[in-house]
């Protein structure tokens, strides 16, 4: 079976007064059909730019480049606006940050879900309505035909999220894109939005590219994920392989920054990586995580670090070898 | 007995919202006889889904509202009879999001010593020193003083935020959602910073979360709310090894830790909220509660004290 999505050498840039900012640099992974793959790193780290570079959004300054960016066996890189904006929503959809704000709040949820079907398909207002009572039902939303009357402001933050939900499904596409998904959100309702996600995915056959900071979001919900920085994918693996033993010491610094229930001791002082993240403007050469790293040596700044797979989808990008990166310590992030 | 830095007696928080055009207004109960003992030295995280009145604690207990009933005490000193200056002394404020609770047009020395400068104390050498001092202890350069806010990173605003919460030595530091708003590495070192200065200037701290992890990390107590009312308070260990309260037990199971083995949880609470304009009759937790029963629809469940921990539920669970 062919692939969902196939990105390669994926490059992404701002021009920006001060010089270009590097947003995405040679991002590569591929998405097998219904698979679940999650971008992850803290703000800044590119992760939003590579799916909107994915999507054709990025903002009027940016521009993008690949050597290989095919989805369902179209290649995005060639195709022209008005195809592209056919897939944008119809097989390609995506679910944003914010429920308060994208959704329109001078229309009604149902002038809204169904515009996101009629613009795509050839059909009736009432095939359309239809499907969006359907699918809000899916969703979890009870008396759903009278909910589409009503406007966002009258729906609480869980409410409208599965409202946007509902909207990304409304074309039946092959891969979502969820960004932040539920960041906004309580925990009762976070935890009830992913396990709604993960089961219409299951159902409806869908991959899902989730973008989050969220290491627990990542730990719970995906098969398998890419950790950026600087623009750059540092690390990447099965969800398990990873949390088990990260390798990049960026990896090792997050998860020794999180307190966990049960395992980090209340009280104890948290590991931190120290710094802040750099901005990519101008030319970057080295590891850009060598300002950060306990173990940068002189060599870390001559050249840049390439990607290294150690097996099959487990890659990782720094100079120390799997063994001298997993002999590290607790006491390195203190 | 300790010495009690806060207590709150029955304090309650109506507010009067407009019920629409032609109708009579109607209450909001925000915060609905809420008790609490935080001794000199503690921690008290308060947990809760948005909406349950967490911000109105804080703002009561800031003096930025004026009670309905109940009383706070702060140092064994009423609030009521307080001035807004007094109750400034003795409460301070680190809010959310340090992007938007920083004068964007006033320098860092300038924010750090506003508190001094409001209040009168001392004169302007001491106002530098005391600048310099607060900002080495919250780990700021010094050479940042004359700096302005936009030009400082996200975890160095937050440190801006504490060290003017700690300029005036206060007896309670009240955080809201200190962390939430920072990227996870920066997220750590304001955390270690919190613990570091309340070990080293024995401070009070009221911290209002919804992340668990961090309220179990630093928290000493923790009260859960839901509604208006404390449903549960319980040492941090004790509450987290064994909740009573299903409420309590729902939160716990949905904060998803990076356990890859775990799956996503379930949990039973049902789709919404409850409106508090509208609270459900008797327990109001009682839609949303697999155990309850008629009883729980009818009755609103009493406060049980048992062994250092209290729990308001008609059926919960033994120790």
């Amino acid at each position: 079976m062919s692939k969902l999505l196939e990105v390669k050498g994926l490059h992404a840039d701002l021009r920006l007064p001060a010089g270009a900012l590097h947003a995405v640099r040679n991002v590569s992974f591929s998405m097998d059909q219904s698979e679940t793959l999650s971008l992850v790193g803290e703000s800044g780290c590119g992760k939003s730019m590579t799916a909107l570079a994915i999507m054709d959004l990025l903002p009027p300054r940016g521009i993008r480049w690949a050597d290989k960016l095919v989805f369902e066996d179209q290649d995005l890189l060639t195709i022209d606006a008005s195809t592209m904006a056919g897939i944008r929503g119809g097989r390609m959809a995506m679910i944003f940050q914010e429920p308060m704000t994208s959704l329109d709040p001078c229309y009604t949820i149902g002038n809204q879900l169904e515009e996101a079907i009629l613009e795509h398909q050839n059909i009736s207002a009432g095939q359309a309505r239809e499907r969006a009572v359907y699918l809000l039902g899916k969703v979890g939303i009870t008396a759903a035909a009278s909910r589409l009357k009503q406007y966002p402001h009258q729906l609480s933050g869980g409410l409208r999220q599965r409202v946007m939900i509902a909207m990304g499904l409304m074309c039946s596409p092959g891969l979502i894109i969820a960004d932040e998904p539920t960041t906004a959100l309580d925990v009762t309702i976070q935890a009830q939005i992913l396990a709604l996600l993960a089961s219409i995915q299951q159902e409806f056959k869908m991959g899902l590219l989730l973008i989050t900071h969220d290491l627990g979001v990542v730990a719970r919900m995906t098969d398998r994920l890419a950790v950026m920085y600087c623009g750059q994918v540092v690390e990447t693996g099965d969800v398990r392989q990873v949390f088990d033993q990260p390798l990049h010491p960026y990896t090792r610094g997050l998860m020794a920054c999180i307190p966990v229930p049960g395992k980090t001791r209340p009280g104890q002082k948290l590991g931190s990586i120290p710094g802040i993240v750099p901005t990519p403007i101008g030319d970057l050469s080295g590891c850009s995580f060598r300002n950060r790293c306990y173990a940068a040596g002189p060599q870390c700044a001559k050249e840049d670090v390439s990607l290294r797979e150690i097996s099959a989808g487990r890659a990782y990008r720094c100079l120390l070898s799997p063994e001298a990166c997993a002999v590290e310590t607790e006491g390195n992030w203190k | 007995m300790t010495e009690l830095a806060l207590q709150t007696l029955d304090v309650a928080k109506t507010y009067l919202v407009s019920g629409g055009a032609f109708r009579n207004r109607r209450q909001l109960k925000a915060v609905n006889g809420v008790s609490l003992n935080v001794a000199k030295g503690a921690v008290l995280g308060l947990v809760g889904e948005s909406g349950c009145g967490k911000t109105t604690m804080a703002k009561l207990i800031l003096g930025l509202e004026t009670l309905t009933a109940g009383e706070i005490f702060i140092d064994g000193q009423a609030i009521s009879k307080m001035t807004a200056k007094g109750i400034a002394r003795r409460v301070q404020p680190v809010f959310q999001d340090p992007y938007s609770s920083l004068n964007p047009r006033k320098s860092i020395a300038s924010i750090i010593s506003l508190p001094l400068r409001a209040l009168k104390v001392g004169n302007r050498d001491r106002w530098n020193r005391k600048v310099d001092d607060i900002m080495d202890l919250v780990g700021l350069p010094t050479r940042l003083k004359h700096n302005y806010p936009n030009q400082l990173s996200g975890g160095q605003r937050q440190r801006v935020a504490v060290a003017r919460a700690l300029i005036m030595h206060p007896d309670v530091v009240l955080c809201d959602e200190p962390t939430s708003a920072l990227d996870v590495s920066v997220q750590a070192q304001i955390l270690n910073l919190l613990i570091e200065l309340r070990q080293e200037l024995n401070l009070t701290y009221v911290l209002i979360s919804h992340d668990l992890a961090v309220v179990e990390h630093i928290a000493s107590t923790v009260a859960v709310m839901y509604l208006g009312r404390i449903v549960e308070q319980a040492g941090t260990r004790e509450l987290f090894k064994r909740p009573r309260h299903p409420y309590t037990q729902a939160l716990l199971t949905s904060v998803l830790t990076p356990e890859p083995s775990l799956g996503l949880p379930e949990t039973h609470l049902g789709l919404e909220y409850p409106n508090p304009i509208d609270p459900p009759s008797g327990c109001t937790f009682h839609p949303r509660c697999p155990k309850a029963n008629e009883l729980c629809s009818n009755q609103p469940p009493q406060p049980r004290i048992e062994a250092d921990r209290m729990v308001e539920c008609h059926h919960p669970e033994s120790i």
